[in-house]
């Protein structure tokens, strides 16, 4: 792996102490990622490394993967895990391309950073990009993130789809659309949530394209492209394990049907499991297809509204995908957070930094603590977790809104340029 | 609506409000002293009551009497010959202990209750203990072997006396039981040499989490334990009250319900008193119950176990130790009948131990306040903390271009100078009356140095528990000063340090501080608690070249865990005039880290105060960046 990107030797020297350090964990700690593997921040019924495992086991001997119920994740993981020599659960190699994956992840990062379409768009120029982060801080960022750290020792499988997310992105804003619908395809494949930012990433595809281009670029006919790709992609991945699953479509079912119909309600940071279990039976349908469709409707909101800023759409639904998802974990808000700081440059426009930390703080001492409390000292309940999930949330939807207050006022600003500086009074 | 917004929006931008929130703090710490000391007030503590109706706790008549006594005479003989021939040490290898183990292990065949040993060893500190554990299981007439309860004996109790009439009496009971036909639940009975490392090696290896190297597997196992009752009675004459401990590993307590259940029996039944935290002449006077009170918040704090009982808290089994006391009438059979009645509510369970409370303080044997009554003086004290990092962080974002005071006012060109781009943005102008100017957080630099902080931590925290013994005492007091003078040496690399940097580094380590203080206070209250009120001197500490500036600094030196530590040390050494004492603190602090897993100081220490002490003492030596000074 070379980190194409021009830096200063100081900087190269920390990435590489965030990537010495994690193999260092791996080599010398390994009760520690052994730890995390069974938190339930760290791992979902979908993305445990432990279930992986499970199916793995299954898989190299020539029984189904799917068949016992606990193996939940898509089936082209299985031969890549089976050709990683040293199976063993704490196994350097596995450790090892947990880390280089996150490596990857971060040069990708740089390159969306470096490429500064956070600060100026085909359509939007912020006034204020002048303090934007380059790519080398935003590297950092995410490599010494304390959830990206624990979600690569607790080696989540939901690290394969935050490197495809993040690797879609950073193509479509080097302007190849292709490679960005193979990486969404791959994303898509493995976590099925991903297809809903299908809409940003053309668009932004589109405007890099625009961008590029003299002459005139078809939107309608780029989109019919750009869809076709993305379904012709998805359509080979799910051959390929049509074919590793010795011809049986059993694994759809127990994948993408096991995220839609949400059986396994193992706590996790998410809203839906307790919810699922109080709720009657009689209502779960209706329930279930209320919650899908209140993950689905922002995708349509935002594309309309911020609209100029493709890539802040992105960055929004992912922060949304990791408070509404049904099985989200503390990976999923490493992903948000590696993008958050490409937008340092409306930080003052925010009102609630200090708040929504501390409170993403609080929780993130406090869930492990009630969690502890309920299922090993017995003397809490399930309430305890819930409600510190519950603050999580919160935390997070803050963030997600503020930011979204922060941009918009940004841009009124350029509209309207007699109120830059003014406070907002409610009339 | 809009008019309450916006004026309130005024409002939080007047100067004078942000004078305020250090008082607050000040506020929340002494409210929540304030508030522990209202508890005992009868208006804020309740009766205890039974919550599970299966308990029925005395309701049954008890057998236990009679020429039961005669046998537990005949036990208690035998045991002392036995003792007396061997020397009478618990800790002994197996070949020295064989005739204790076969005396003991013969009478439990005897009564047809299939028997069985454990070997294990601990170690810590450099130590080696190790012992032998005989138990029994009474395999229950009426039930399915799934359920268990537990009626174990130390041949040493907490206070290192023997406890040969409580093994005695074990036996006795053991006997006695096995002719009953009427239990539900397995019943194991256990007899440990000590009221540590025997009953936590038994309990790792019943839930096959020991380490097999040090501790052997048991051969004879039963089903999940509901309750464990340990049994004490310490000497030969009469005692007149039933003293009930109940503390956990870590400050877990059992549930209520089973403390209710002793001193129902106990008091209601067969007329004894009953007492707790070793307050045998409780009048029930306000005095009384907080020192009861303030006694348990200590034991919990500390969270190393007060008897047998203890080990088996956090593997979610509610236990209690039963210690007779004082000088009496009540013989040896009331304690028996006590167990008797104990086992038999014990045995009418029919779902774990759930409906009481499991966060309480006890203030006497009846009279309890619940978790949502008391947890409010340490989350009060914690959010001192929050609020003054609060505080801090909104300083650390304007530099005062106003300059009252010669002496105090905070250069804005030296700092405007630090940050030439500053205020790119509009919003942030301030109003012309604010006489404050924007400026953004250079935010990398304090968090590295608290990030460091709280690694260092661990250098102590291992240094303490893996220190061998005879090097522990010098060890400590080295590391300790080394630590004590850490902050002025680091400080020395850069004496000058801007006023955002000093606010935010202080705002980030205090905001850490409340966070870990907060979580920490559910999980131990009393830990939390008295962490939060040793960290006082941390959040009003400053830098001010004033009396009230260096008097702080002398208070931040004093109150920290090296300084309390050496004065500690000091004191046993010249008033007490016994130095081993030290080394006894701390090998006791290591043994309950690697074998009991008692982990609540260790950490609050060395992970919670220390960081915050280290960060805020460092900050406190260096000096504001004047005019014409550059840092």
């Amino acid at each position: 792996m070379t980190v194409n990107m021009p830096i200063d030797r100081r900087k190269a020297l920390v990435i590489a102490a965030a990537i010495v350090g994690r193999i260092l964990v791996f080599a010398f700690f390994p009760q520690l990622p052994e730890l995390l593997t069974g938190q339930v921040e760290v791992s979902t019924p979908v993305t445990s490394y432990k279930r992986l495992q499970e199916g793995l086991f299954l898989y190299i001997r020539d029984v189904s993967p799917y068949e016992g119920g606990i193996f939940h994740q898509a089936p082209l993981l299985l031969p890549l895990f089976s050709l990683l020599p040293g199976r063993s659960s704490i196994s350097l190699t596995t450790g090892l391309l947990y880390t280089l994956m996150d490596l990857a992840n971060a040069n990708a990062l740089a390159k969306i950073a470096d490429s500064g379409e956070a600060v100026s768009s085909r359509l939007f120029t912020s006034p204020r990009k002048g303090t934007r982060l380059d790519g080398a801080a935003l590297s950092i960022a995410y490599l010494f993130n304390p959830f990206t750290i624990a979600g690569c020792l607790g080696r989540s499988t939901s690290a394969f789809t935050n490197t495809a997310i993040v690797h879609a992105v950073s193509n479509a804003v080097t302007g190849s659309p292709f490679r960005a619908m193979f990486a969404l395809a791959l994303a898509s494949y493995l976590s099925m949530y991903p297809i809903l930012l299908f809409p940003p990433l053309a668009l932004l595809c589109w405007d890099q394209a625009v961008q590029k281009s003299n002459q005139k670029v078809g939107g309608l006919n780029m989109g019919m492209n750009l869809t076709a790709s993305l379904f012709a992609c998805i359509n080979g991945f799910l051959w390929l394990s049509f074919m590793v699953m010795g011809g049986s479509w059993e694994f759809l079912s127990a994948t993408y049907g096991f995220h839609l119909s949400v059986p396994d309600l193992t706590p996790n940071v998410g809203l839906w499991w307790y919810f699922f279990i109080e709720i009657f039976d009689s209502f779960r349908e209706f329930f279930l297809g209320t919650f899908w469709l209140q993950l689905v409707a922002y995708v349509g909101g935002l594309t309309l509204r911020v609209r100029r800023q493709p890539l802040f759409i992105i960055t929004t639904l992912l922060g949304l995908f990791a408070i509404f998802k049904p099985y989200p974990s503390i990976s999923d808000v490493s992903l948000y957070l590696a993008f958050v700081p490409l937008y340092k440059h409306i930080f003052p426009l925010m009102r609630y930094t200090f708040i929504a930390t501390s409170v993403m703080l609080y929780a993130s001492l406090l869930g492990p603590a009630f969690y502890h409390l309920w299922i090993y000292a017995g003397s809490g309940n399930a309430n305890f977790f819930y409600a510190i999930t519950l603050v999580w949330s919160l935390g997070l939807s803050m963030l997600v809104g503020d930011m979204l207050f922060a941009v918009l006022r940004d841009e009124w600003e350029v509209e309207r340029p007699e109120m830059k500086g003014k406070e907002i009074k409610r009339i | 609506m809009s008019l309450l917004v916006n004026s309130l929006r005024r409002l939080r931008s007047h100067p004078q409000l942000h004078k305020i929130p250090p008082y607050i703090s000040l506020l929340c710490i002494v409210g929540g002293i304030i508030w522990l000391l209202l508890l005992p007030l009868n208006q804020y503590s309740r009766q205890t009551y039974i919550s599970e109706n299966a308990l029925l706790p005395g309701q049954v008549h008890t057998y236990f009497a009679g020429s039961e006594q005669n046998i537990f005479r005949g036990y208690r003989e035998e045991l002392r010959s036995v003792v007396k021939e061997s020397g009478g040490e618990a800790h002994s290898s197996r070949e020295n202990n064989v005739l204790w183990i076969d005396t003991i292990s013969a009478i439990f065949k005897t009564a047809g209750l299939p028997t069985a040993t454990q070997y294990f060893e601990d170690h810590a500190a450099g130590n080696l203990t190790s012992g032998t554990n005989i138990y029994s299981v009474l395999h229950a007439p009426r039930g399915d072997g799934t359920e268990a309860i537990m009626l174990l004996a130390p041949q040493q109790n907490a206070r290192g006396e023997h406890n040969i009439n409580g093994i005695a009496l074990l036996l006795t009971l053991a006997r006695y039981f096995k002719r009953w036909s009427l239990w539900s639940k397995d019943i194991i009975f256990l007899i440990t040499p000590d009221t540590d490392g025997g009953p936590q090696a038994w309990i790792s290896a019943y839930h096959s989490t020991h380490d097999p190297q040090t501790v052997e597997s048991l051969p004879l196992k039963s089903g999940a334990l509901q309750g464990a009752i340990c049994v004490d009675l310490p000497f030969d004459h009469r005692f007149e009250k039933i003293s009930i401990s109940y503390d956990g590993i870590n400050g877990q307590l059992p549930n209520l319900d089973l403390v209710n259940t002793a001193v129902s029996v106990a008091s209601g039944q067969m007329g004894i008193g009953t007492t707790i935290q070793g307050m045998h002449h409780h009048d029930d006077s306000y005095r009384a119950r907080l020192m009861t009170m303030l006694q348990g918040m200590i034991s919990q704090a500390v969270g190393h176990g007060t008897g047998a009982h203890s080990v088996f808290m956090p593997y979610h089994i509610d236990a209690i130790t039963l210690t007779a006391a004082g000088d009496g009438w009540q013989d040896e059979m009331a304690l028996g009948r006590t167990v008797e009645s104990i086992f038999r509510s014990l045995n009418n369970l029919l779902e774990h131990f759930h409906q009481s409370f499991f966060f309480y303080l006890l203030m006497q044997a009846n009279r309890f306040v619940s978790i949502g009554t008391y947890l409010p003086s340490a989350m009060a004290v914690a959010a001192g903390f929050t609020i003054m990092a609060i505080h801090l962080w909104i300083r650390s974002g304007h530099v005062e271009l106003r300059s009252e005071l010669p002496g105090q006012c905070i250069n804005a060109e030296a700092a405007l100078a630090e940050k030439p781009s500053l205020d790119a943005h509009g919003l942030a102008h301030p109003p012309p009356n604010r006489q404050t100017q924007h400026i953004d957080r250079q935010l990398l630099k304090p968090i590295l140095l608290i990030l460091l902080a709280h690694l260092s931590g661990l250098i102590p925290l291992y240094l303490s528990h893996h220190t061998t013994y005879s090097h522990l005492p010098q060890t400590s007091l080295f590391t300790s000063f080394i630590l004590l003078i850490l902050p002025t040496l680091v400080s020395a690399l850069s004496t000058l340090l801007p006023a955002q940097q000093y606010n935010l580094t202080k705002s980030l380590s205090l905001l850490l501080l409340g966070l870990s203080l907060s979580a920490l206070a559910t999980l131990n209250f009393s830990l939390s608690l008295a962490l939060g009120l040793l960290c006082t001197p941390i959040l009003f500490a400053t830098r001010d070249r004033s009396i009230p500036g260096y008097l702080s600094r002398v208070a931040l030196m004093v109150i920290s865990p090296m300084g309390l530590w050496l004065l500690a040390s000091t004191y046993f050494a010249f008033w007490v005039g016994n130095p081993g004492r030290v080394g006894d603190v701390l090998a006791r602090m290591a043994f309950g880290w690697n074998v009991l897993g008692a982990w609540g100081v260790g950490v609050g220490i060395w992970g919670v105060w220390w960081p915050a002490w280290v960060v805020v003492a460092t900050l406190a030596m260096t000096r504001e960046v004047r005019e014409g000074e550059r840092g």
